[in-house]
């Protein structure tokens, strides 16, 4: 078997799970096991959320290494639960490399839920989260058209490659808008909890979760970038909100609340 | 309570959709959600501080995370970021900036120090389990 397949191989692996949300030490046990299935007895890699690193050395001492560059972050836990599974079978079962890429190339093909589908269950969880913090059931309604428009809006400025940053402010502008514009109207009986249900599905929970568990797994680097990602984000929707209160009170006047 | 945890699994399977899990898995980590939900309106009823509400809740939904990671042999953070969810403090972090906005910087500091503190209590909890069950592991072999 090829050293320079199996690298390919299991370095496309750890590429996925890193592109999809899971965590860095995932990745990087996931290429030594695979390379270690494989029959390399030394794996060295070095994963952040931006670039993997990979260097291996066959048992003739022979070492070749790959760097992947990673644009493109996404969440999509089935593929990292898919990659985790196709990594522990390969440790029982070996399979040859060109199956492997094979089963990599299916996992990675995998779509994801439907636009439809995303909408409809963000606009539930934005309507839900209106409740659990003391919503009534206008509330609920106002909060579910709004979990849709962001979640739409969302889809449509990723597909022009919008960054983070201002997705995540005309989030927070849009929740903020639709919510000042729903109370002075008369349909809701909280505006507050309306924008705090709703920008609950703009929060950057994998960010957080894998920065905590980065940090505590002993990769700082990983750690320390996710950290300032997801606290980029809650600056992203706390200015967006703000902005658009900000305009709504310039614009007409009077107080807030 | 049990109405407002059944809207906390709602929202957590919200949450799953958008994070693309899948079967048996997005039912498992919703539970999480609602389960860690309750945790914290029950200590919230018996004792006052927020803060510790929100550890023990993150303490239970990381637990009850490792332990469905273990029976069904998934990637833990699947588990852990539904049952988190409910509790991230985006609350705190509107008021915080809403205040700040009016111009009340006395309160939108206070709303801040407190939501950072929450978000600390809850990253504790992750840390203090999911460092528990590496001891586990090692017993284990």
């Amino acid at each position: 078997m090829h050293i320079d397949d199996i690298i390919h191989v299991a370095t496309d692996a750890g590429k996925i799970i890193l592109e999809n949300g899971g965590e860095t030490y995932r990745v990087e046990q996931t290429i030594t096991m695979i390379c270690k299935s494989y029959g390399i007895p030394h794996t060295e890699s070095f994963v952040t959320p931006t670039g993997i690193m990979v260097s291996i050395t066959n048992s003739q001492n022979k070492t070749i290494s790959l760097v992947r560059r990673i644009n493109n972050r996404t969440v999509n836990l089935r593929k990292v639960e898919m990659i985790n599974d196709l990594s522990r079978k390969i440790m029982s079962r070996p399979i040859s490399t060109d199956d492997m890429r094979k089963e990599i190339e299916f996992i990675n093909n995998i779509p994801p839920y439907s636009q439809i589908t995303t909408t409809f269950f963000a606009a539930g969880s934005s309507g839900f989260f209106t409740l659990l913090f003391g919503g009534n059931y206008k509330d609920f309604f106002v909060a579910f058209i709004i979990g849709a428009l962001i979640n739409y809006l969302g889809g449509y400025l990723d597909k022009l490659d919008v960054n983070g940053f201002l997705k995540n402010m005309l989030g927070g502008a849009l929740a903020a808008t639709m919510a000042i514009i729903a109370a002075s109207l008369g349909l809701v009986g909280n505006m507050d909890t309306i924008i705090i249900g709703s920008i609950m599905i703009l929060v950057p929970g994998i960010s957080i979760t894998n920065a905590i568990r980065d940090t505590i797994a002993g990769d700082l680097v990983s750690g320390v970038s996710r950290s300032v990602e997801a606290l980029f984000v809650a600056i992203a929707i706390a200015a967006g909100t703000s902005i658009a209160f900000k305009i709504w009170v310039l614009l007409f006047g009077g107080g807030l609340i | 309570m049990i109405l407002n945890s059944f809207y906390a699994f709602l929202s957590a399977l919200g949450f799953g959709v958008l994070f693309n899990i899948r079967g048996k898995n997005l039912i498992i980590a919703s539970l999480g959600g609602g389960l860690s939900w309750f945790t914290y309106l029950l200590s919230a009823r018996l004792q006052p501080s927020l803060v510790f509400s929100l550890f023990l809740a993150s303490l239970v939904g990381s637990i009850y995370s490792e332990v469905m990671a273990r029976i069904y042999k998934t990637p833990v953070t699947i588990f852990i970021i539904c049952a988190i969810i409910p509790l991230v403090p985006g609350g705190g972090m509107y008021y915080a900036t809403l205040e700040a906005v009016k111009g009340n910087f006395d309160a939108s500091l206070s709303k801040g120090v407190e939501t950072l503190f929450s978000a600390g209590a809850i990253a504790i909890g992750i840390v203090f389990i999911s460092s528990i069950s590496t001891i586990f592991k090692k017993i284990k072999k």
